[in-house]
């Protein structure tokens, strides 16, 4: 009962700041703790999900990003094709920090900050049991069940050789 | 045809392998020593800490914010174990061409003005992270003195709240040398955190 309050609590914060960001940084959806994440991935859809896990403060996070950029750009009208990126920088640099950052960048995909910074030991394992912590990481999913988990940099072509072997 | 798949099957089972055997050590394992340049220009290796009953390890560098939020914790916990026998010993393994704030003078000048109570030796030749499985800063390894060998007997994060050193509710390190120290099995041995991948050449 409490953690529902608590989450009652939460998502309404959250669409408070979301209503008022969403004006002038269209990809910036909410910031999320793991649960959510978890509901946006499995689901029983046939799309091929493609999240990345990065920061601002990351450089070969942010190296990776224009490629990631232009392959969801390519694929932008594939009703079967979705890429998320979760943000793992802090809360408090969300705004401007992040905000600009993505405005700054033209980031076309759905953007999250997770901040579960206590629970890390137990979420990052339900990603993927070998992530050892280091970023950027990417997991590929399809209908709740994850294909790949990459925990490096990735090029445009190792990401269009990944995502050509999962879409139809 | 059959051929062809039974190759592929062994090329898959040889990669298996290759990333198993590059994933460096795991619970149990034994360390190997190094000898590595302190920022004081002097060689340290572990075998010149004769009274030591173990050590630990840290994979760090400069300018990570999570090395950064970890770096006065760390002193704190040098500070609490040195004595009991466990010592902090500090790496940075980032390739100062890769990343140049983590150039040897750049190090010095860390080790000074955070006054670091413990060694912050360069990984010059980037040889000893892949041995110990490092991927992050920062990334602890606990060895422990076992019949004259060294032990991992930890491997992970610091404590389950970069953020904030006041709202920890886990303090896996030092829950693990506690543990080590009352000759007791360590009670998360194994723990994961987000930090910044080790820059390479």
């Amino acid at each position: 009962m409490h953690k529902h309050l608590i989450i009652c609590w939460l998502s309404g914060l959250i669409l408070t700041v979301n209503a008022q960001e969403n004006q002038s940084y269209s990809s910036f959806k909410e910031v999320i703790q793991y649960e959510a994440l978890d509901k946006i991935i499995d689901k029983n859809d046939d799309v091929l999900y493609v999240v990345n896990f990065w920061a601002t403060w990351c450089g070969p996070c942010v190296k990776e990003l224009p490629d990631f950029m232009e392959v969801n750009n390519q694929l932008s009208d594939k009703k079967d094709f979705k890429m998320i990126l979760i943000s793992l920088d802090d809360k408090n640099d969300l705004s401007p920090g992040l905000l600009s950052f993505l405005d700054n960048n033209h980031i076309t995909a759905d953007v999250y900050l997770l901040d579960d910074v206590k629970r890390m030991n137990q979420w990052m394992p339900k990603v993927d049991q070998s992530w050892t912590g280091s970023i950027p990481a990417t997991a590929f999913y399809k209908n709740g069940e994850k294909l790949k988990f990459v925990e490096e940099q990735l090029h445009k072509t190792e990401l269009i050789e990944i995502i050509n072997q999962y879409l139809k | 045809m059959k051929t062809a798949s039974k190759l592929s099957l062994l090329t898959l089972l040889s990669f298996f392998f290759i990333s198993l055997s590059a994933k460096g050590y795991k619970i149990g394992d034994t360390a190997t020593d190094f000898s590595l340049k302190n920022v004081d220009d002097s060689m340290v290796s572990l075998a010149d800490y004769k009274d030591a009953k173990g050590f630990i390890v840290v994979f760090t560098c400069n300018e990570c914010p999570y090395a950064k939020a970890y770096e006065n914790r760390l002193i704190a916990i040098d500070q609490k174990y040195k004595d009991k026998g466990y010592p902090v010993i500090a790496i940075n393994s980032n390739d100062p061409k890769a990343s140049s704030s983590d150039k040897f003078e750049l190090m010095k000048k860390k080790h000074a003005d955070k006054q670091f109570t413990f060694p912050y030796l360069v990984d010059a030749g980037q040889e000893i992270y892949p041995q110990y499985g490092a991927t992050k800063t920062p990334h602890v390894f606990i060895l422990n003195k076992e019949n004259k060998e060294l032990i991992v007997r930890y491997i992970g994060t610091i404590d389950n709240n970069y953020k904030d050193a006041n709202d920890v509710s886990e303090k896996y390190v030092e829950d693990a040398v506690e543990a080590l120290l009352n000759k007791k099995p360590v009670p998360t041995s194994v723990t994961v955190a987000i930090g910044c991948g080790i820059k390479v050449k």
